[in-house]
């Protein structure tokens, strides 16, 4: 083989274990000893050393971002209960857990999991919607704008690289960070301020999808300080796409066609990067910059060439660049790419760092060599650069050349599944919850924490988000996020709707797609809050007109680092939950996505981030007038709680602001909860339901509080009529105890909605819920005062519903 | 019945382009997403249609200004069939980013004199704001002016807005007297009573709180909010419209559908 | 070289500059009283003032609101004013005390909007080759502004030195 000078080989054929490490230090290869021990027994029997780029290639193919290693590897679980342990071993705990539900559960209406850029279930007959969300923590620290931007615009060319490429409808973004209010003494030497991320990640979000044209229209921001030095960036893409372009097919003698933006030194080892630790001097050239606006083209024009027949498959350069790319394409048949043919931004770029940048907006399709000058005619166009780099082979071998030498050349099958499974070990102690001391609170004690809640970084109005992105482009949002009975005043929706009247003509189906994360419940009890957050999510998309049948959900767990066994064990029980919960609520997971590593070091001193499972709802609406908002509508209506208040404050954000000692995790009991989904469904899809609203953070008295303020309307609300749920008490302290009115207010159980309802529409929703558990709690006042009173504990809450909107407004204004 | 045909001009970064042709669409139109290139390429085709459009977006990113880099385009290269089309009278509409182009191009608000003397800059807020507001038609525009786009609407109608530069401002006073005097302020921000608004029903802080203007003759309008987002009520938040299936924005393109049949 | 820098016309609300100027406030600053904000643009390449000046001119300033000076630079980023103000209001700017802090990205790092000016440039008739880069310049009213404030300044807001660098004087 011959090698260009610009191309260096690296000698790993007699290097000790010591100099593997080493090497793969310092070439920031992120492998570790067991990989690279296995790459050098592949090249012995190869007789010769691997070429740079041939380094490269591997590290990014096996790295944690491309392979998930430790989701799919090996792995000892330990769990202790009541001093009792039990061991599991996970051979791949991917499949053992989430993908298992799907599996077993088998819906026909999946089209497409965990095997493409994104999931993808039916909408209608012909058109199939496509979901995914992905993070983008390490550059958004980094380069907060920067990284969020490139983090929305990676997501959409999932999107774009799904099946043939889907047509983007909608954005989600979810951020994990530090209080923006924060002293900036408090803030570690080298890190931005929490404010200033934020600025940032807005800003980057904004920019990014506005100039794309897709609404971004359900998401959230938690607040914790453990995000301060390592904040989490989730940005999602939904899209739609006709039934019969979601197969993609490579064929050997197809030619490979790089479309888009052009490739330069940005994002050099982002694949890698992603699984190293955040330091100071984490690789700069990881940080890039999108264009939006090259993005915009690709989409215009691919979707012409789509529709024309002219491409056999598409996938976008994410992660890893072409290197990613081709390879992923041609797995199973091999591919040669002159790398000397891909355009760059500028010159001196050496060839390893063609094959792996991960320069932005460029995509990857394959195309037969008889429709080759239609499509780059289809391109040019429209002012977008396409150039035939390669072509797909029969050989089963990657090779890359430049200026006629050869550079690299490995077999599929090694760069594929060569990677050995490392076991991992992982621990979890299943800590006892005690049921807190009664919280015994005066009328106005209880007052004024409803409105510290209202006004608490988790609860109060993101309206400052919201508004700057365009979540209206597209003219199809008919849920919005933001949901008021007049233009002058909205409360947060709890999910979106969309309509895509202008992709597929006369149809009346939506796409609803809500969230739910709870890392709080997660300091105390993994499982529980990964069955709170996809309970969350349910009854997000629920509460505005989802059919709990049709809901899809996706999986983003952004942890720590997972060679720490508690962490991992954490993890595992996370997953435990997810198969446990999607199975019980038959509700199929088709994508996710895992961004382990999330730690840091101040002065030495190893910190992780509080554990995240993010979960994604899309689920399809027959009917897109059938779907309601949160804000009270009528005064005279009547209010209804349905589900069972228990007394779950742990983890809550009453617990947090009144610094409570102990107190459950909200459980979750899918039984009920599920049956009184399908029981909203049916009494929305009759007309029955006026508003409705998701009780979660904050409990009764926030959801009310919002849905009265939200429509400029007071309400009264008896306390004692709400069912409680009087077992667990029995179980702890040793008796039996009412819940208190504070507690009825602020728990946090899951499977609770606050429904409202015309009095004469009250026997026909009554019929409908049977023996669901549910109250009638109150009804909607004319005189603007939120009264929420317990005869039997002497209390009365009474505030005025704009004190409570302002509460509730003003915390973010940054 | 005369069939007719609209031509929804896009480039690089237009994004509102697919919900703009649908509206036309629900309005009897024939509605074509034309590239500027290919227009380039045979100038001569914009005289096919009936209704010319610059639709919403971030043409090129809105790089150096809103509309700024199309504008120049525009000029350059087909700056004498533009001015002939908008001079035969025909119907143009620019929204948003449509606006801003041709305010910069100088089509509004006189396109015999086709010269920049408005633009619409920066948000009082420094933000992008997405939100939706009331536009009032003031009863003596309402009387004396020959807009084609703005008849048959109520004295106060909401529309939503999307846009980080708005703020519709002159540099001579002389020039909103005129538009004053002349009837071509048709859409002014207000609130619901049709009383002056603050911010945010202001969203932008442009002076007189002008949200849209025409030409003198009626027949070139441009405008910040976006009409084509609300031609069904579903879109409303409140779903509100002009009766149980339909928005008030859709009565604004049936306006300029009726004036060529 | 020539360097363009496009200013908003005096009597127009430089809301940039105010969002910055809270910002400060925000680091709990309070020697600064004003902020102005105005766009820069660097273009290399064969081309003449009469071009230079219709590229400020027509395509790179907003005539209504916005003026503009060109500056003829040197390879060591030395600078004077070549071009006259085209709005006269400008001059009284300069009888204030200020500091300017300027940004610029670092090599490498891709400037959108360079991309999107080469264009129009085209557009405009001037067929030669050029290059573009694009910086951001604040104008910082205060009595005496410390060096150390400025940097101050400069990092926690207005640059980011991964991929910006920038420059106090």
């Amino acid at each position: 083989m011959k090698y260009t000078t610009k191309c260096e080989t690296i000698k790993i054929l007699n290097l000790s274990n010591e100099q593997l490490l080493e090497l793969s230090k310092k070439n920031l290869l992120s492998l570790s000893l067991e990989e690279m021990k296995v790459v050098r027994n592949y090249f012995k029997k190869l007789k010769r050393n691997p070429t740079d780029i041939e380094m490269e290639t591997i590290a990014q193919t096996w790295s944690e971002h491309c392979k998930h290693k430790t989701l799919t590897g090996l792995i000892e679980y330990t769990e202790e209960e009541n001093g009792k342990k039990t061991r599991r071993i996970y051979n791949n705990l991917l499949k053992e857990t989430i993908f298992k539900a799907s599996i077993e559960l088998n819906k026909t209406w999946c089209l497409s999991i965990f095997k493409d850029n994104a999931g993808i279930i039916e909408f209608d007959s012909k058109n199939g919607v496509a979901f995914k969300v992905e993070t983008h923590n390490h550059p958004s620290a980094l380069e907060p704008y920067g990284g969020s931007a490139t983090g929305i615009g990676g997501v959409i060319r999932d999107i774009l690289g799904v099946g043939l490429g889907a047509k983007p409808l909608a954005n989600t973004d979810v951020f994990c960070l530090g209080d923006p209010n924060m002293e900036a003494s408090k803030i570690p030497k080298g890190v931005h301020h929490p404010k200033r991320i934020m600025k940032g990640v807005v800003s980057g979000v904004r920019d990014y999808g506005n100039k794309m044209g897709i609404p971004t229209v359900n998401g959230t921001t938690y607040f914790d300080d453990g995000y301060i030095v390592n904040p989490l960036v989730y940005c999602g893409t939904m899209g739609i796409i006709p039934k019969n372009k979601i197969n993609k097919k490579v064929e050997f003698g197809d030619l490979i066609l790089v479309v888009g933006g052009r490739t330069g030194r940005d994002g050099i080892h982002g694949a890698t990067f992603s699984s190293i630790q955040l330091d100071k001097k984490s690789a700069v050239s990881a940080v890039q910059i999108g264009n939006p606006i090259i993005e915009k083209k690709v989409l215009d024009a691919m979707l012409k060439a789509r529709d024309l027949n002219l491409y056999r498959a598409v996938t976008d350069c994410g992660a890893g660049g072409l290197s990613s790319a081709v390879g992923e394409l041609g797995k199973k048949i091999g591919a040669v790419v002159y790398l000397d043919k891909v355009p760059l931004k500028y010159d001196g770029l050496r060839p390893w760092e063609i094959w792996i940048s991960e320069a932005q907006e460029r995509m990857v399709f394959t195309v037969s060599p008889k429709n080759i000058e239609k499509i780059i005619e289809v391109f040019e166009k429209e002012d977008v650069e396409a150039v035939c780099i390669g072509k797909f082979t029969n050989d089963k071998k990657l090779t890359l050349t430049y200026d006629g030498n050869v550079v690299a050349n490995m077999d599929m099958k090694f760069l594929h599944n060569g990677i050995p499974k490392p076991t991992k070990r992982a621990f979890y102690k299943v800590s006892e919850e005690k049921i807190q001391k009664p919280i015994e609170m005066d009328s106005s004690e209880i007052s004024s924490s409803l409105a510290s809640l209202l006004a608490d970084l988790n609860i109060c109005s993101k309206e400052w988000i919201i508004r700057q992105y365009d979540h209206e482009v597209q003219g199809q949002t008919v849920v919005k996020p933001l949901q008021g009975n007049n233009i002058e005043i909205s409360g947060p929706g709890d999910a979106a709707v969309i309509f895509p009247y202008t992709v597929i003509k006369g149809t009346k189906k939506g796409i609803v797609l809500s969230n739910g994360l709870n890392p709080q419940y997660g300091k105390i009890n993994s499982y529980k809050m990964a069955a709170s957050a996809i309970e969350e999510a349910l009854r997000n998309a629920v509460a505005v007109g989802a059919d709990v049948r049709r809901i899809s959900i996706l999986d983003n767990f952004c942890f720590g680092n997972p060679n720490d066994p508690e962490i991992l064990g954490s993890l595992v029980r996370a997953t435990k939950a997810c198969y446990d919960v999607s199975k019980a609520f038959e509700v199929p997971f088709i994508s996710g996505k895992d961004s382990l590593h999330n730690e840091y070091f101040i002065n030495g001193k190893r910190y992780s981030i509080p554990s995240v499972l993010l979960i994604s709802a899309m689920g399809v609406i027959e009917n897109v007038e059938n779907t309601v908002t949160m804000p009270f509508k009528k005064n005279g209506n009547k209010i209804f709680v349905l589900g069972i208040t228990r007394n779950e404050l742990g983890g809550s954000v009453f617990s947090k602001i009144s610094n409570m000692k102990g107190g459950a995790v909200p459980n979750v009991f899918p039984s009920e909860s599920k049956d009184i989904m399908k029981k909203i469904y049916s009494a929305i899809s009759e007309n029955l339901i006026e508003a409705c609203h998701d009780c979660s953070e904050g409990g009764i008295a926030v959801a009310v509080s919002e849905m009265a303020f939200s429509a400029n309307k007071g309400v009264k609300i008896d306390i004692d009529a709400v069912n409680i749920y009087s077992h667990l008490e029995c179980e702890s302290e040793g008796g039996i105890r009412i819940m208190t009115p504070a507690e009825i207010l602020f728990s946090e159980s899951n499977g609770r909605f606050i429904v409202e309802i015309k009095p004469n529409n009250e026997e026909k929703f009554k019929k409908i819920l049977g023996g669901a558990v549910f109250s009638e709690i109150g009804y909607v006042s004319d005189d603007k005062e939120v009264i929420f009173e317990s005869k039997r504990s002497n209390v009365k809450i009474q505030q005025n519903s704009e004190f409570l909107l302002n509460s509730w407004h003003n915390t973010i204004n940054l | 019945m005369k069939k007719v045909k609209t031509l929804i001009l896009r480039t690089a970064g237009t994004n509102c382009d697919y919900e703009t042709q649908s509206a036309f669409e629900l309005c009897g139109a024939v509605a074509d997403r034309v590239h500027i290139n290919t227009l380039i390429e045979k100038k001569n085709k914009i005289f096919e249609y009936d209704i010319l459009v610059f639709p919403g977006g971030f043409s090129y990113g809105d790089d150096i200004a809103s509309g700024k880099i199309l504008s120049n385009e525009i000029k350059n290269k087909l700056g004498d069939e533009i001015k002939k089309y908008a001079l035969s009278g025909r119907p143009i509409v620019g929204i948003c980013n449509g606006f801003q182009v041709l305010v910069k191009i100088g089509l509004l608000p006189d396109p015999k004199f086709f010269k920049q003397i408005f633009t619409l800059s920066c948000n009082d807020s420094d933000k992008f704001e997405c939100r939706w507001v009331y536009l009032k038609v003031e009863k003596k525009v309402r009387r004396e002016s020959n807009c084609i786009w703005t008849k048959n609407l109520p004295d106060v109608i909401s529309l939503p807005v999307a846009h980080g530069e708005g703020k519709f401002v002159s540099g001579n006073e002389k020039f909103l007297d005129n538009l004053n005097k002349n009837s071509q302020i048709v859409f002014r921000y207000s609130l619901k009573d049709g009383s002056e608004p603050e911010y945010p029903l202001v969203p932008n802080g442009s002076i007189g709180h002008v949200a849209g203007i025409c030409n003198k003759k009626g027949n070139i309008f441009g405008l910040m909010p976006h009409p084509e987002r609300y031609v069904f009520t579903l879109q409303h938040p409140a779903r509100e419209g002009f009766n149980d299936r339909y928005g008030w924005g859709k009565v604004i393109f049936q306006n300029a559908v009726d004036f060529v049949i | 070289m020539f360097e363009i820098e496009v200013l908003t016309k005096e009597g127009f609300k430089n809301s940039r500059g105010e969002h910055v100027l809270s910002d400060i406030y925000g680091l709990g600053i309070e020697d600064i009283t004003n902020v102005e904000y105005s766009t820069l643009y660097v273009v290399e390449g064969d081309i003449s003032f009469g071009e230079i000046e219709t590229i400020a001119s027509e395509l790179l300033t907003d005539k209504v609101a916005e003026s503009y000076l060109i500056r003829r630079r040197d390879a060591e980023g030395n600078s004077e004013v070549i071009s006259k103000f085209s709005d006269t209001k400008e001059t009284g700017r300069l009888n204030h005390n200020f500091s300017v802090i300027e940004v610029w990205y670092k090599k490498g790092v891709t400037d959108t909007v360079s991309e999107s000016v080469i264009k129009a440039v085209k557009d405009l008739g001037i067929a030669k080759k050029i290059k573009v880069k694009t910086g951001h310049k604040y104008h910082l009213y205060g009595k005496i502004l410390q060096k150390t404030l400025l940097n101050t300044v400069a990092k926690k807001l207005l640059a980011n030195t991964l991929i910006q660098k920038y420059k106090i004087h």
